[in-house]
């Protein structure tokens, strides 16, 4: 009934080796914690505290300003020791929350009371989930509560858990699906709930057969929870992907999994969203990999949000001895983010930390030779874009062709194109920058239109 | 604080495919070939093989120096294309020969137009095209072990019997890589690897072996398809040339369109062409559409293809080129059917009256057995020694209306023409006299080697008996027996008096005293 895979992609070293089979264990991190009050698409949160509040772990902090944007909750009771911009993974200097960890971890009233979710309403169900603070925990970070409540609710005929973990490295989505499947089964029963027409799939890479067999066994018995094993391949946990090998349809720009019958959601969230519904627990902790080639104990750990990732660094052993960390990515090699340095808080939708002992990006650049129009880009490329010349219409400025005829805009930043170009160019990179500068031009242009308007 | 680590935008992990792994896989796929070729041929082409490397990896090295260039020879694209120019060379030609060939490939199609990745024609086959028309008699001398024989497709033409395994395997004669079966190991290992992909080879072997199935001449007989496939030059086209990537489509659809036509352009050139090449330039003129069919095979990507709702996608490109395909073949074939016959009795016809021409008495022409006998007894080789590279075809007796003999027409050829073999009737009257010449094939230069078919110079053997006719500068001849050549075709007309010298030398000890 299901297609095995998807047309394109690239088979990158896994790396799921170093951290398999590692169980999770509970981090519980020391000093202070930095809740960035924007860990999600959408408008930042609206902090709630001042410098010396004293705050219990499962308070709300910052509110969601806006339907589109998620509140955030401290994941530790201690004290505010400030509240000022911070920098986070991506980069940015984002408002933040910053928490004086007493260790203590005293929960604040009403978190962890059981609830049946058979006795709650759609809305109420909803209204957990908002409250929660639960966003996208893929990557993306996108409000939870707001994909769940798309115009077509009746039409939605798969809700789809992401369990591809197609990132190289990062194996804790793994870990939950083998430690955690009655809940994740549950999670999926939920989100049934509101959406009577659908049936809950579990789609999971091939390389995962102990996620696969727990699922199965967690699935068993209930007509509409299946799972899915999907071929092994990259970019399979990308969402058009999964809706092409789901629904057998094409999402194209503009288009929302919605309009495909689908929603998807990380296994990690429908995890949180268990958690949410049936535990009254807020989104504070998540399962997170610590990984690479230089790492001592490579590790999948459950660590508080807002924790230091030099913190988990350690607790994994740090790097391994006479070795020494060229690269360090928040997430995995494929669509990570370099981090300059480690000294930035784990956020909602950030679930790995890859330490690398060499730069293949900076070896590639040396090795970097003129086009030779090989088609191993066109033949990868998930969406059946044409990398070649989408490259030669970026080069030259024609951004008419680029979008009109070349559909660049298409490109979903996967990096396929860029892992496999044998003359080492750096395809999606610029395929980023490009896209960034036609929308910058539409938007100013739409500006003026505007401006002339009035 | 610790360092500061290197940021970059994601993805940060590379494929271990380079450019140099990309062209060492070429290499590594033209070694069986390149080995079946120094065996079979020898020291010699190991040498040629070198020699052309060199001069490639030479050529493109000092046209980095001196335009101020970074080095791009470690890309090892040079050797390749050094290596390919070679296995596309005769055995045994001059070394300046590849030396010239690889200079040409590198610098002007390569280089000159912006280096890897710019060339806008396959690199090595521009070399091969550019020897083949500026040293075309080197080019078409294919010598084993120092002699000179005919390839097998030249056999072949002539109606000869050849080996499809020895040809298959390249111990024949034929261009240094011309194993086929090495060839098509190489291939099926670049396939595998994904150096090449399976549009083109296919589509090139396909419609290539469609076409000359429904035109060749030969129908559906599978021992010519196959001999036509594994002599000359269509693996390799289809497997290593073809598809070099900087000059084949990049789209699968694309790639189909552009084997098809390169096949079947292949195939028309090897069939109707006079020249003994039809894979290279049919590849020189597809690489010339490559932008062109890019440009109209962009594909669709994701959410914008059409698809049929509840059936299977369908090929529809592919489909509707198969059909186009078809329908052209089908309306080909059916009117070369319908003009079969015509042509032949029109062959039939032209033949005719060339005896008639050189031979007006007569009204019936026939073969005398004892006569074919002796033509035959010279089994093809050149005639006699004073006359160049001359031959006998056939000779035919021209009879009156009672039957008694009044002429002999003698069809005699040299391969001394300018521009290859030139044939030609030679009427002799009974007691010796030439009555006259036409020419059934002459190719000769237009306006100058072409005007030895005038009656100008033609008319000269009229009515002459002669022992030997002698070539004189145009002008210089005064009395019969004395010819007059045409100025500025002296190769030609030399050619043509000593095949007609030749007819009348095989007249006078063969026909005069044998018959009498």
């Amino acid at each position: 009934m299901f297609k095995k895979t998807f047309k394109g992609g690239v088979h990158p070293d896994d790396g799921k080796r170093y951290a398999k089979d590692a169980s999770y264990r509970a981090y519980l991190p020391q000093g202070e914690l930095v809740f960035p009050m924007s860990q999600h698409i959408g408008k930042p949160a609206k902090p709630l505290v001042k410098k010396g509040d004293t705050v219990l772990a499962g308070q709300l902090i910052g509110e969601a300003d806006g339907f589109v944007s998620a509140n955030i909750v401290s994941s530790c009771s201690g004290t505010v020791k400030a509240v000022e911009n911070r920098r986070t993974a991506s980069g940015a200097k984002v408002m933040s929350v910053v928490i004086e960890n007493d260790g203590q971890y005293t929960l604040a009233e009403g978190i962890g009371v059981e609830r049946d979710y058979k006795m709650l309403g759609k809305e109420e169900i909803l209204g957990s989930i908002q409250k929660a603070g639960i966003v996208g925990m893929g990557g993306a970070g996108f409000p939870v509560h707001v994909k769940l409540a798309p115009k077509n609710a009746d039409e939605i005929r798969y809700i789809i858990a992401n369990g591809a973990e197609c990132e190289p490295y990062i194996t804790c989505d793994d870990q939950l699906m083998r430690t955690k499947s009655m809940e994740l089964a549950e999670g999926m029963r939920i989100l049934l709930k509101l959406f009577p027409a659908a049936e809950g799939v579990f789609l999971i890479e091939e390389n995962k057969p102990e996620a696969i067999a727990a699922m199965e066994k967690a699935c068993a018995g209930d007509e509409k929870l299946k799972v899915h094993a999907a071929k092994c391949k990259y970019p399979q946990g990308g969402e058009r992907s999964i809706i092409q090998v789901i629904a057998g349809i094409d999402l194209k720009l503009g288009m929302l999994p919605a309009d495909a019958g689908c929603v998807v959601d990380n296994v990690a969230t429908i995890y949180a969203i268990y958690q949410a519904v049936c535990k009254s627990i807020p989104l504070m902790e998540r399962g997170f990999t610590v990984s690479g080639d230089v790492v001592k104990e490579p590790c999948n750990l459950i660590v508080k949000i807002g924790t230091n990732m030099a913190e988990v660094l350690e607790t994994a052993g740090g790097i391994r001895d006479g070795k020494e960390a060229e690269k360090y990515l928040s997430g995995g090699p494929m669509m990570g983010m370099a981090l300059a340095d480690l000294n930035v808080p784990i956020c909602k939708n950030n679930n790995a930390l890859t330490v690398l002992g060499e730069d293949p990006v900076a070896k590639a650049e040396q090795q970097e030779t003129a086009c030779l129009r090989c088609g191993r880009c066109t033949r990868v490329c998930p969406l059946g874009l044409s990398p070649q010349e989408m490259m030669d219409a970026a080069k030259r400025r024609r951004f008419v062709r680029y979008e009109k005829k070349l559909y660049g805009l298409e490109c979903i930043a996967c990096g396929s194109c860029t892992y496999v170009c044998p003359a080492k160019r750096p395809l999606m990179q610029t395929f980023k920058q490009t896209k960034a500068e036609i929308m910058a031009k539409k938007r100013a242009a739409q500006a003026q239109q505007g401006g002339a308007k009035k | 604080m610790s360092k500061l680590m290197n940021v970059s935008s994601s993805p940060h992990v590379r494929s271990k495919l380079t450019t140099r792994h990309v062209m060492c896989d070429v290499i590594l796929a033209l070694l069986p070939a390149t080995v079946m070729g120094v065996y079979h041929f020898g020291f010699s082409a190991l040498v040629t093989i070198l020699v052309s490397i060199a001069a490639a990896v030479l050529t493109e090295f000092l046209f980095d120096k001196a335009t101020g260039k970074e080095n791009t020879i470690t890309d090892c694209s040079a050797i390749v294309t050094g290596l390919l120019l070679a296995l596309c060379l005769p055995n045994g030609v001059p070394l300046y020969i590849p030396i010239l060939g690889s200079l040409f490939a590198i610098l002007f199609t390569k280089c000159c137009f912006g280096g890897l990745g710019h060339n806008f024609m396959n690199p090595a086959l521009s070399g091969r095209c550019f020897l083949l028309i500026s040293f075309a008699s080197v080019m078409s001398t294919y010598t084993v072990d120092g002699v000179s024989s005919a390839t097998p497709l030249a056999d072949l033409a002539a109606g000869n019997s050849v080996s499809l395994m020895q040809t298959f395997l390249g111990l024949n004669n034929g261009v240094i890589g011309c194993s086929a079966a090495g060839l098509l190991l190489g291939g099926i290992y670049l396939l595998i690897v994904g150096g090449i992909t399976w549009e083109i080879p296919v589509s090139v072997l396909v419609s290539f072996t469609a076409f000359i199935a429904l035109f060749g001449g030969h129908g559906f007989d599978v021992q010519y398809l196959l001999l036509q496939l594994a002599g000359g030059g269509i693996v390799m086209g289809a497997f290593f040339m073809a598809t070099d990537p900087v000059t084949c489509p990049l789209a699968s659809g694309g790639q189909l369109i552009y084997g098809v036509a390169l096949g079947i352009l292949a195939a028309v050139f090897r069939v109707f062409g006079t020249s003994a090449d039809s894979v290279s330039y049919a590849i020189i003129i597809c690489n010339m559409f490559v932008p062109l069919i890019d440009e109209i095979s962009i594909p669709k990507p994701f959410g914008y293809r059409k698809r049929k709702e509840g059936g299977k996608k369908i090929p529809t490109a592919a489909i509707a080129l198969c059909v186009i395909t078809l329908v052209a073949g089908v309306a080909l074939s059916g009117v070369y059917k319908m003009t079969e016959g015509k042509i032949a009795e029109q062959q039939l016809a032209a033949k005719a009256a060339s005896y008639q021409e050189v031979c007006p008495d007569a009204v019936e022409f026939t073969y005398d057995d004892a006569l074919t006998a002796k033509v035959d007894a010279l089994n093809g080789e050149v005639y006699g020694t004073d006359f160049g590279k001359a031959y006998i075809n056939e000779v035919i007796v021209g009879k009156d209306a009672s039957g008694n003999v009044t002429g002999y027409v003698i069809s005699a050829s040299s391969g001394d023409g300018m521009e290859g073999e030139i044939t030609m009737s030679v009427g002799m009257a009974a007691d010796g006299t030439v009555t006259g010449i036409s020419f059934t094939v002459l190719n000769e230069t237009a306006g100058l080697g072409s005007l030895v078919g005038e009656d100008a110079f033609k008319s000269q053997f009229d009515g002459v008996k002669a022992d030997k006719f002698t070539l004189f500068k145009s002008g210089g001849a005064s009395a019969p027996g004395e010819i007059n050549g045409v100025s500025g075709a002296t190769i030609s007309s030399s050619a043509v008096v000593n095949a007609v010298n030749a007819a009348v030398d095989f007249f006078e000890n063969d026909i005069q005293q044998g018959g009498n």
